[in-house]
């Protein structure tokens, strides 16, 4: 008996550091690198952290409140009234209130809002619109509906969220952010989190090496290459979509000759060897993990059906933009190949580019693990009409379908994001978009 | 233009076509030495450049050779070949050409089919034509992503896996561009000018099946890209470059490429094929000629300096040497012209024993002579004037003596005869002696008269007056007809007087009498001339600047040889004549500036003309 309690006494003594590792600290300033601009409206890494949204996305893909506690709908789905959550505090201590919130979102999407009023109706805020908005409190969840103001130019962004704006400006291309003491969500774990901008990725990894840098960016097609460099990667489920957007007017107007585009690309070649095999090949706007019917698209390539559709007509020389980085400027340099093969002529361009562009390559973000909210949230991304969806799968899909088969927005990939952390990150997660989640995130050696 | 003159041109012309000759000779000659040394010049350069393209094409087989020997080369073959999975290595080729500086580099998997492309990254897994066996360089026309075209040297190697079996897994198709920056990099020398250009860079090369033939494309001079950029002038090279084009071979050519000399430049065209002779471009070596056309126009410049130096001493030379040759030739002249003005003792004079020497001293023996010979002509005819004067006094004398002679011895005789008829014998003698004396008298007068012509009194008349004065003395009635010829006769010798006068005075500066002497003797001859009668006519014209004065008669007329002998003293063809008249009438007219000659043949009579000056000197 002695000799068991003795061993339980030892193994008891044993795991008490064990459970001291897993208890996360207080304190300490983490160092993020990354490619972009932190305050971006979609995907800005810092907006993330400065400002909350109405609602959230839980890990399950459920709609969870945020700011707003609660929320009903009226008319089918043609009126929402959103009650906001009492006590919650702007960073600069001015108390949230439904016109702040009202002003925020007007901010926010301007003349292209899912709805059509908005009003402040007390402590909530009422929006309706002519067409039924069955997914707007999904919606907004999403990052371009985050509710902050600029508040003063050297602060910058005042917001709700876990981390509040410094504006020092110190360090140029350094964004520092202060851990938010009064956070409705209580306080984080980090003290400070320092983002620098403009980064190669190169230089990131480098960082994250020498311990410069505790997070850094890992894009999908390094991925692999991350991992050969041992580097500690988190990578989201698949949170994007690598699509082609084309346009219908000019050359593109007809709608034999944009399903010779679709027809043309090799998926496979930018799956497996650009993307390195991080991704998934697509030919459905909406992955498999969330309806299921992905498979009913076809992601084969078709050549000779291409040049039939084309029907032996040379359209004039088509342009080609990539929004992003090298990667996608050489998915773009492939797919202008690939239309080759198929009798186009296609010019790669710059994005920014004066003349009239006939396709575009952009990497849409699925916002949410729920299908009809994620259908919007592409299609809005994408400046295409939101049809209204049905909540059950076969609608979904012949809605999608029907979208597909306009091929105005050409799917080729779903693409993961991913993260590589220093050895002193614990407790990293991603969010539904693959946006890292810092407010939970805290430092192995802080005080 | 005088004789000083033309030896001065004529030596001077000599002078300057000998110097241009020599000139011309020289400058032509180093034209063509220079240019010789160009040529030479322009090929050794040509030829070390073209080692020099050899060797960097030898640096871009090295290269490829060692990226192909390379532990990373042989890894990827290892695994290629082990997996059979590409996509690891897209970026490979980007790396290994950064390291190896080369412009393009494609792994080729042993398929054929492109692993991994540095130049275009989006073409993996697209089959690449030329992947063979392995080649030494070879120039090829690569296509680039921007739908354009860049003309590179290339180098194939195979790398051998670096398992136990060795066999051929992937190839390396490398190369460095053909542009700009590898011109710029290439060693030129001084005044060397590189150039390159591509027909149609902007077709791809899978659908530029012409290249550059000899259907090539209009010739576009932004094409000619020089290590600098675009290269000025670039439309002169297109002649040298089609042709070198057309021929496929290396072409010269010397090309100007302004106006001005110095902006020539002595061009190569160097065709540039692929393995299988298509002519993908043309390599431009061009070298400037300005530093030998400079040189050429100092010495030029020189050159017609030391000419135009050698002209003018030429001309002072000339100007030294006509004086010298021409000055005694032209004392001659003027000794000659002072001999013909009748300065017989004008004297050159005599230096040097050559022809001018010769010729002077021939001249001034000449002019001895002539003095001497007029001298002892003189005397001749002095002693023969004396002859005349006393045969014609003699002859004049004699006659009026006989009869003296006669009469005195009559009177001689007649001192016998009875007084009665003494005294009528002395009375007839006396009267007889009288009248010979008084003979005497005036053959002496007239010998007086003509030693001592009196210097004319000149008066301004009318020259028809003069005539008309003559006349009315010998033809009273033809006087009075003015302006009709009078045909009345006279009554001795029935001679018909004309008188042929104009209307307008015609005024002449003369003596009136010494005029209406000459005139009167004139007239006295011609009624001579015609005992049998006939018609005098005696008119006056204006010719020129003078006045003629005619007297004609229808006499026999005079031979040629009267008519030369006519005016000498004393010689006369009448019989009782003492050969003074006509001598008067020529002192006479001469002493009036004025002249007289005589027109006759035998049987038709003979005219006298004599000519004085009009008073007004107007000119009709």
């Amino acid at each position: 008996m002695l000799r068991q309690v003795a061993i339980s006494c030892l193994l008891a003594a044993l795991a008490l550091p064990a459970a001291a590792r897993t208890r996360p600290h207080y304190g300490g300033t983490l160092r993020v690198e990354i490619e972009g601009d932190p305050w971006q409206r979609t995907g800005g890494l810092a907006r993330r952290m400065v400002l909350d949204g109405l609602t959230t996305i839980g890990p399950d893909g459920t709609v969870l409140p945020a700011l707003a506690v609660r929320w009903t709908s009226e008319n089918n789905d043609h009126r929402w009234q959103f009650w906001l959550r009492s006590g919650v505090h702007f960073q600069n201590d001015t108390a949230l209130s439904s016109a702040a919130v009202e002003a925020s979102l007007t901010a926010s999407c301007g003349a292209s809002c899912p709805w059509s009023a908005m009003r402040a109706a007390g402590s909530s805020v009422v929006l309706t619109a002519d067409s039924p908005m069955p997914n707007l409190p999904a919606l907004l969840a999403g990052d371009k509906y985050l509710i902050g103001f600029d508040a003063d130019p050297h602060v910058g962004i005042v917001g709700t969220g876990p981390f509040a704006a410094t504006g020092e400006l110190n360090n140029p291309g350094v964004t520092r952010l202060v851990a938010n003491e009064t956070c409705w969500q209580g306080r984080p774990f980090l003290d400070s989190v320092e983002i620098s901008s403009r980064k190669s990725i190169h230089d990131q990894w480098l960082d994250l090496s020498v311990g410069r840098a505790d997070l850094v960016e890992v894009p999908a097609e390094q991925m692999r290459q991350a991992h050969d460099q041992r580097l500690a990667v988190v990578a989201s489920p698949l949170v994007s979509l690598l699509a082609l957007t084309v346009s219908d007017s000019g050359a593109l107007s007809s709608p034999s000759l944009r399903a010779a585009i679709a027809l043309a690309v090799d998926r496979g070649a930018l799956s497996n060897v650009i993307f390195q095999k991080q991704g998934e090949i697509a030919a459905s706007l909406l992955p498999a993990e969330l309806t299921g019917y992905a498979f009913l698209f076809s992601t084969q390539r078709d050549l000779n059906k291409a040049h039939e559709l084309r029907g032996g007509v040379a359209p004039p020389a088509l342009t080609l933009a990539a929004e992003g980085g090298a990667a996608m400027q050489l998915a773009a340099q492939r797919i202008a190949l690939n239309l080759r093969d198929a009798g186009f002529s296609v010019q790669v361009v710059s994005a920014g580019a004066p003349q009239h562009i006939d396709l575009t390559l952009r990497r849409l973000t699925l916002e949410s693990s729920q299908p009809q909210c994620a259908l919007e949230s592409i299609l809005r991304a994408a400046s295409l009409p939101v049809p209204v969806t049905e909540q059950t799968p076969a609608g979904l899909y012949k809605v999608e379908r029907a979208i597909v088969d306009t091929h105005l927005l050409i799917p080729l990939l779903y693409l993961p994001r991913a993260y590589a952390v220093g050895g002193r990150v614990r407790d990293l997660r991603l969010g539904p978009d693959g946006a890292p989640q810092l407010a939970g995130v805290a430092l192995e050696d802080a005080p | 233009m005088n004789l000083r003159q033309k030896l001065l041109l004529l030596l001077s012309l000599m002078v300057a076509v000998v110097v241009a000759a020599v000139a011309w000779t020289v400058l032509v000659r180093i034209r063509q030495v220079f240019e010789q040394r160009d040529q030479e010049e322009t090929a050794l350069f040509v030829s070390q450049f073209q080692r020099e393209f050899q060797h960097r094409s030898a640096e871009v087989a090295a290269s490829v050779g060692r990226i192909a020997a390379s532990e990373r080369a042989r890894s990827i073959a290892f695994q290629l070949a082990q997996s059979g999975d590409a996509s690891p290595y897209l970026t490979e080729a980007q790396t290994l050409a950064q390291d190896a500086q080369l412009d393009f580099l494609e792994i080729v998997g042993p398929d054929g089919n492109i692993v991994s492309s540095a130049q275009w990254p989006a073409r993996f897994g697209y089959f690449e034509p030329i992947a063979g066996a392995d080649q030494p360089t070879f120039l090829k026309t690569e296509d680039l992503p921007d739908a354009s075209s860049a003309l590179g040297i290339f180098a194939m190697r195979t790398v051998r896996r670096s398992d136990a079996t060795g066999a051929l897994a992937v190839r390396i198709l490398a190369g460095k561009r053909l542009d700009q920056s590898f011109l710029a990099d290439l060693p030129t020398a001084p005044g060397m000018q590189l150039a390159l250009y591509r027909d149609a860079d902007q077709v791809p090369a899978a659908t530029q099946q012409s290249h550059l033939g000899p259907d090539m494309l209009p010739f576009e001079p932004k094409r000619l890209i020089g290590a600098a950029g675009e290269v000025s002038h670039a439309d002169r090279y297109e002649s040298l470059i089609r042709s070198a084009i057309r021929s496929g071979q290396q072409a010269s050519s010397i090309l100007y490429l302004t106006v001005r000399r110095e902006d020539s430049v002595n061009a190569t065209a160097i065709p540039l094929k692929n393995d299988t002779g298509v002519v993908l471009a043309v390599l431009i070596v061009a070298i400037s000629r300005s530093g030998m056309v400079e040189a050429q126009q100092h010495i030029r410049a020189i050159a017609y300096g030391v000419a135009a130096g050698g002209v003018f001493l030429a001309i002072l030379a000339s100007l030294w040497i006509a004086a010298r040759v021409s000055r005694p030739i032209e004392r001659l002249a003027q000794a000659a012209e002072q001999v013909a003005a009748g300065n017989w003792e004008t004297r050159v004079p005599e230096r040097g024993h050559d022809e001018i020497g010769t010729l002077a001293r021939s001249f001034n023996h000449m002019t001895g002579e002539l003095v001497a010979q007029r001298d002892r002509l003189v005397q001749t005819e002095r002693v023969a004037a004396w002859r005349e004067l006393a045969r014609r006094l003699a002859h004049e004398l004699k006659n009026p003596l006989f009869p003296l002679q006669l009469t005195v011895e009559n009177l001689v005789r007649a001192r016998e005869l009875p007084p009665e008829e003494f005294d009528e014998v002395f009375r007839e003698s006396t009267q007889t002696l009288g009248m010979e004396i008084a003979n005497l008298k005036t053959i002496i007068g007239r010998f007086s008269d003509f030693s001592r012509m009196p210097k004319p009194q000149l008066e301004r008349i009318d020259a028809n007056e003069a005539l008309r004065r003559v006349a009315q003395l010998y033809f009273r009635p033809a006087a009075r007809g003015e302006q009709e010829p009078s045909e009345n006769l006279s009554p001795a010798f029935k001679i018909k007087c004309m008188l042929e006068i104009a209307s307008d005075p015609l005024f002449i500066h003369v003596d009136p009498e010494l005029l209406h002497r000459a005139l009167s003797n004139l007239v006295l001859n011609a009624m001579d001339a015609m005992p049998q009668g006939g018609t005098l006519t005696l008119s006056a014209q204006p010719k020129g600047k003078a006045v003629e004065l005619r007297v004609a008669d229808t006499g026999e007329g005079l031979t040629p040889e009267e008519c030369e002998r006519l005016f000498t003293p004393y010689y006369t063809t009448k019989q009782h004549g003492t050969g003074l008249g006509l001598a008067i009438v020529q002192s006479v007219v001469a002493d009036h500036q004025g002249g007289i000659a005589v027109e006759s043949r035998v049987g038709g009579g003979a005219t006298f003309v004599i000519t004085l000056p009009r008073a007004d000197g107007t000119e009709s």
